[in-house]
């Protein structure tokens, strides 16, 4: 076999070289695995992923928005709803306080009208009892006056009944 | 304001890029187109306009199939091992330094993945993503391969044909494979009689026009510009020898006038074409694929339902 290396022959311009088409294919073949495999894929799984990514946090906002306007919507529903509320409230216990100022009024006068009763009892019996000491001050003082006016020997038993007699008299005509 | 003097520029450069070729040219062949332009001062020049350099040839396959296998090296394999080694290159330094959250640099590839999924999927549906890298690596390989040639140090393998019907072909097979694994076999064959049997040879032809019209396209484009632009040079040389060719001693053989004018020539021949050429072969490839690949709901074959 005859080698010729490096001599200046040309190839025909238009031409077709079989070799030369070999070589185009597989240098075709590698750099289309080799660009896809290093640039292609990585490059839009990148953009891909990136994109993902971008669009669930999108989502995210979107629904965290949704959300927040929700819970925006029910307070404002509960605002607008608490004067009515508050009102209502306000009535109510209005009611209640006065029912129970009414009630502790009774029971006041209750407690009043009793203190004001008994009170009317114990001076009716101190009345009583100081009447019976007058009574029995009076009669003693009666015995002494008759015991000394009349200077008699007077038997207190015999007029004991008259002056009792006497001062029951009295005191019933108070 | 910068516009409004660039584009009169632009236009005058393009029209000057038509008709001086073709002038220096007629000239040429007049003046009996021997004379290098070495030998300056009888207004003549010869171009030639040549394939891809051979490093290495197998003399014991030269007489077989035409000398297709003769040539296992030439300057297209070598700019299509650099350009591969690039691309492996740069697609690894990206895939390292990639981050969730992305910098600068990042935030470009991104977009232009992006793009390129945006394209395959406005062109394909989304039931073709798949193909997307392979659109994406057709694309790249073809302005890396294209953009090569501009460096001077390597030829666009882009500019050799067998390169571009290579690149046909996978795009043909994809069309037929695909094609195939939806219809069957059978109703991909009865295709080639619609809508009569008669069209059968027109449909065969068809089915092979479509690879070598995109192959002939992109090659005749890339390789059209380096034509234009050896012309150009070659005229601007010619007219720099004209002009300054009195001057004794060492100035009138220096070519002046190359230096400049080219290259507003090659912001449009490389450049522009080279971008475009890429784009039109990986769209033509989404289309025919996509015309192979109809989304799910249409899977009762279009081809051939009259079964």
């Amino acid at each position: 076999m005859n080698w010729q290396l490096f001599e200046a022959n040309f190839e025909s311009f238009v031409g077709v070289n079989l070799w030369t088409m070999l070589f185009a294919w597989a240098n075709l073949l590698i750099v289309y695995l080799f660009l896809r495999k290093l640039l292609f894929n990585p490059v839009k799984k990148m953009i891909d992923t990136r994109q993902g990514e971008i669009d669930g946090l999108y989502q995210d906002a979107q629904e965290s928005k949704d959300k927040a306007n929700e819970l925006l919507s029910e307070y404002e529903e509960k605002i607008s709803h608490a004067g009515e509320e508050c009102e209502e409230l306000l009535r109510t216990a209005q009611r209640k306080a006065q029912l129970r100022e009414e009630e502790i009024i009774k029971d006041a006068n209750a407690q009043a009208a009793r203190v004001v009763k008994r009170a009317q009892e114990e001076v009716e019996l101190e009345k009583k009892r100081a009447i019976n000491e007058v009574k029995n001050e009076v009669s003693q003082m009666a015995l002494d006056i008759a015991g000394a006016v009349i200077e008699r020997d007077i038997k207190p038993a015999d007029h004991e009944a008259f002056i009792d007699d006497f001062i029951k008299n009295i005191g019933d005509g108070q | 304001m910068k516009l409004k003097v660039l584009i009169p520029i632009i236009a005058v450069l393009l029209l000057l890029a038509m008709i001086v070729p073709t002038v220096i040219v007629t000239l040429s062949q007049q003046a009996d187109g021997v004379t290098p332009p070495e030998s300056e001062g009888e207004g003549g020049i010869s171009i030639s306009v040549q394939g891809p350099k051979i490093y290495l040839t197998i003399e014991a396959l030269e007489g077989f199939f035409l000398g297709v296998l003769a040539n296992p090296i030439t300057q297209t394999t070598v700019t299509l091992l650099v350009a591969t080694v690039l691309l492996i290159t740069v697609a690894y330094f990206i895939n390292r330094s990639l981050k969730k959250r992305p910098g600068g640099f990042q935030v470009v590839v991104e977009k232009l993945v992006n793009m390129l999924y945006g394209l395959v999927e406005d062109t394909m549906g989304k039931h073709n993503l798949k193909f997307a890298p392979y659109i994406g690596t057709i694309f790249l390989s073809s302005i890396v391969c294209t953009l090569l040639g501009t460096t001077q140090v390597f030829r666009s393998a882009t500019a050799d044909l067998s390169v571009t019907v290579a690149w046909a072909l996978v795009t043909s097979g994809m069309v037929w494979y695909t094609s195939i694994k939806n219809f069957g076999f059978k109703s991909w064959l009865k295709g080639f009689a619609e809508p009569i049997w008669l069209m059968t040879p027109m449909n065969i032809v068809s089915e092979i026009a479509q690879p070598l019209s995109m192959a002939f396209r992109h090659f005749g484009n890339v390789a059209g510009g380096s034509v234009l632009t050896t012309l150009i040079y070659a005229a601007l040389a010619l007219v720099s020898n004209l002009i300054l060719g009195w001057i004794p001693g060492l100035i009138s053989s220096i070519p002046f006038f190359q230096t400049g004018i080219p290259a507003f020539l090659s912001l449009y021949f490389d450049l522009f074409s080279g971008f475009v050429q890429a784009f039109v072969f990986s769209l033509l490839t989404m289309v025919y694929v996509a015309g192979a690949n109809p989304p799910p709901e249409e899977y009762t074959s279009p081809k051939g339902d009259e079964e």
